[in-house]
């Protein structure tokens, strides 16, 4: 019984392993391809527009009502010590260092994430990757390479709406329900926050934005079977852009921490 | 002429094909025929690179294209038309953008001439004027034939059918079979039909060659296939549930 | 996508520019004084800074106008004796007059380091871009403490020596003859109010 179980956990650790391995490779040649002619702006547009401008709507309402939470939890402890002031540069700071970020990097990897598994999953189904490549195009460079670099421009856009509407959310229950004033919530916001803040919060969702377009694109190129498959693969790509997310983001937050405090 | 010689190739540890040697003259039509799941498919997908075999050569115009380069490689795939089974049409674009796809990536072309050379590939398979159509709205013979115009429109030495007839009523399938013959007399293309249709494969080739456990097993005019001995070909091209194949 | 221009790029233009501008928008915000005004670069050297640290407020008349972005130390000729130079930026509207008294202070007891600058009178010779001035030297609180103790000890033998009855407060206290007439001298004068006015001639 326990051989079996040691036996399972290995092949787990090892399928993760080729899992990395896939990943790594992808985003060698992907970066590889990302540097040769032909440039081909017109795509790069469409999955930017898919990437950031379609999910606006979604990570601004996420992050107005994380604004909203946030403010009120955040009140019920300070009301009791009577320091509501405080809310406002405790919300600013977890927005943008955190919440943010990883908030927008899961919200598209969701949704946009899922959606380039389904994709090109099922255009490895339906053979129309080997076509792509039968005419002579790389699959890499026309489905992986407009993709990775719309996803890890656009998910720093994104984090700077989220941060906006996030701090607008708490804003909003602090000045029309707890009685803050407006331009002291703004003044104690902005002291709240430096740049390092700010880029700290930003730059990591470039690498999220990396993470996603890999995992998102490897999945779908490794759709096995038919439309089932195309399902297990979008699930398995929407799990491991989470937890890659996670741990790139423990790591961010340990390097920020102990070498640029 | 394209010429195979001895390629194998496992999928991890699953042996698809074990030394398969075939020649294909210049400008002739060559049917493999072979039960489903054979691997009539895996080998039509070597002859235009998109895998390699696990040892072997496959030499194309007195290239090994095996070793050539990616370069190297995408020019020589500009000469391979290759129909998929499915029709492979990309759904996100016109029918229009489907046929002209290799063009639009390749060669900058003027507008007016890209234009001109979809409709004339278009019209080729006889669906002149549905170029602005999504792939979705097509039938699956329609599919078949887009994907045709597609492999045409960028002026092939080589066609590639992978089982062209297989999916659309008789009545379509014959005449994809026709089309497949015009184009080869008029067109002077050497082709590769991929198949387990047998009246397709008597109506189109030239050479018919049996693909079988990862082997070539039979090779010749259809009529030498058609009065084979060979008792595992004769189950096959008569369509017998009781025989060899399905005994051992 | 091909065929025909579609409003695909303006979309992500708008987009991108509107999330650019509210990037602007918080780098301004947030910036505030700290980077953005201008400011001037001044040294003020001292034997023994107490441990203030780069970044320190520097603050004018009790204000933060400035903060320490610089600590090292040099060889004075003049005085044969290694001292420290610390430059500090300050907020180009503050004007150092040159007789100013700078010293080293802390926020409570144990608080943060920074350097205070009191004002001085003179106010036709600031101090300019790059120029230096002298601070006084904080107490290590090794010397503050041997003079709380000194002062300490000195208190405590004077009490002592009041307890004991001792030196003139010591009798002051404890000798009862004062007392003694000064009771006999109010009693008198309850008794003969006149002698307030009339002088008595004593007997010789």
């Amino acid at each position: 019984m326990f051989d079996n179980f040691f036996i399972i956990i290995g092949r787990h650790i090892i399928s993760f392993l080729y899992f990395l391995g896939g990943l790594g490779n992808l985003a060698f040649k992907t970066i590889y391809f990302s540097f040769i002619p032909p440039y081909k702006k017109g795509r790069i547009f469409e999955q930017a527009k898919k990437a950031g401008l379609d999910s606006l709507p979604l990570v601004s309402l996420i992050a107005l009502f994380i604004g909203f939470i946030f403010a009120l939890q955040t009140a019920y402890f300070m009301q009791r010590i009577g320091s509501e002031l405080y809310i406002a540069s405790l919300v600013a700071l977890s927005i943008v260092r955190e919440l943010g970020p990883v908030i927008t990097a899961l919200v598209v990897a969701g949704r946009v994430g899922a959606a380039i598994t389904a994709e090109i999953g099922s255009m490895q189904v339906t053979e129309q990757v080997d076509a792509l490549e039968t005419l002579a195009v790389s699959p890499m460079k026309y489905l992986v390479v407009p993709r990775f670099l719309a996803l890890s421009l656009m998910l720093p856009l994104l984090t700077i709406y989220a941060d906006a509407v996030g701090i607008l959310g708490s804003y909003i229950i602090c000045v029309f329900r707890l009685g803050i004033s407006s331009s002291i919530y703004l003044r104690v916001t902005a002291e709240a926050l430096f740049y390092k803040d700010l880029f700290t919060g930003l730059f990591k969702t470039i690498f999220f934005g990396m993470i996603i377009a890999l995992v998102s694109c490897y999945e779908g190129f490794n759709v096995k079977g038919g439309a089932e498959g195309v399902g297990q693969a979008t699930t398995r790509s929407v799990v491991f852009s989470f937890i890659m997310i996670i741990i790139a983001d423990s790591i961010f937050t340990a390097l920020f921490y102990f070498i640029f405090p | 002429m394209i010429e195979i010689l001895g390629v194998e190739k496992n999928f991890n540890g699953n042996i698809v094909l074990r030394g398969v040697d075939l020649k294909i003259d210049r400008g002739s039509t060559c049917v493999i025929i072979g039960r489903s799941g054979c691997g009539k498919s895996v080998l039509l997908k070597h002859i235009v690179g998109i895998l390699k075999p696990d040892k072997g050569k496959i030499i194309i115009n007195s290239k090994d294209i095996v070793h050539l380069s990616e370069e190297d490689l995408n020019a020589l795939r500009l000469k391979i038309g290759m129909v998929f089974q499915g029709g492979a049409l990309f759904d996100s674009m016109t029918v229009g953008e489907n046929v002209g796809f290799g063009l639009i990536e390749h060669n900058h072309t003027s507008d007016k001439e890209l234009r001109e050379t979809i409709e004339e590939s278009l019209s080729l398979v006889g669906l002149s004027g549905i170029a602005s159509l999504m792939p979705s709205d097509l039938s699956g013979g329609m599919k078949k034939r887009v994907a045709l115009a597609r492999a045409l429109c960028i002026k092939p030495e080589i066609i590639l059918y992978d089982e062209p007839t297989t999916g659309v009523d008789p009545i379509s399938a014959d005449s994809i079979n026709e089309l497949i013959k015009n184009l080869h007399d008029k067109l002077n293309v050497t082709s590769i039909v991929v198949t387990h249709d047998m009246k397709s494969a008597y109506r189109v080739g030239d050479k018919l060659a049996m693909l079988y456990q990862g082997k070539i097993i039979a090779q010749g005019s259809p009529n030498e296939i058609q009065k084979t001995e060979d008792p595992i070909v004769h189950q096959f091209i008569n369509g017998l549930a009781h025989g060899p194949i399905t005994e051992t | 996508m091909i065929f025909g221009k579609s409003k695909l790029e303006l979309k992500v233009g708008i987009f991108v520019f509107i999330a650019l501008a509210a990037l602007v928008i918080f780098v301004l915000s947030i910036g505030g004084v700290k980077t953005w005004t201008l400011g001037y670069r001044v040294n003020f050297i001292f034997n023994f800074v107490n441990g203030v640290k780069y970044g320190a407020p520097v603050r004018f008349a009790g204000v933060d106008v400035g903060g320490v972005k610089d600590i090292k130390f040099y060889y004075d000729d003049k005085e044969a004796k290694t001292k420290i130079r610390i430059n500090c930026w300050v907020h180009k509207e503050v004007n150092i007059p040159k007789d100013s008294v700078i010293w080293i202070n802390t926020l409570g007891l144990l608080g943060e380091k920074y350097i205070e600058i009191m004002p001085g009178k003179d106010y036709k010779n600031y101090l300019a871009a790059g120029g230096e001035l002298a601070g006084e030297d904080p107490l290590p609180m090794n010397d503050v403490l041997k003079i709380a103790k000194n002062i300490a000890g000195n208190l405590d033998t004077g009490i002592n020596r009041v307890l004991n009855r001792e030196g003139s407060l010591g009798k002051l206290l404890y000798d009862d003859k004062m007392y003694n007439d000064l009771d006999a001298l109010v009693t008198d004068i309850r008794k003969n109010p006149w002698k307030l006015f009339w002088k008595t001639k004593e007997k010789k």
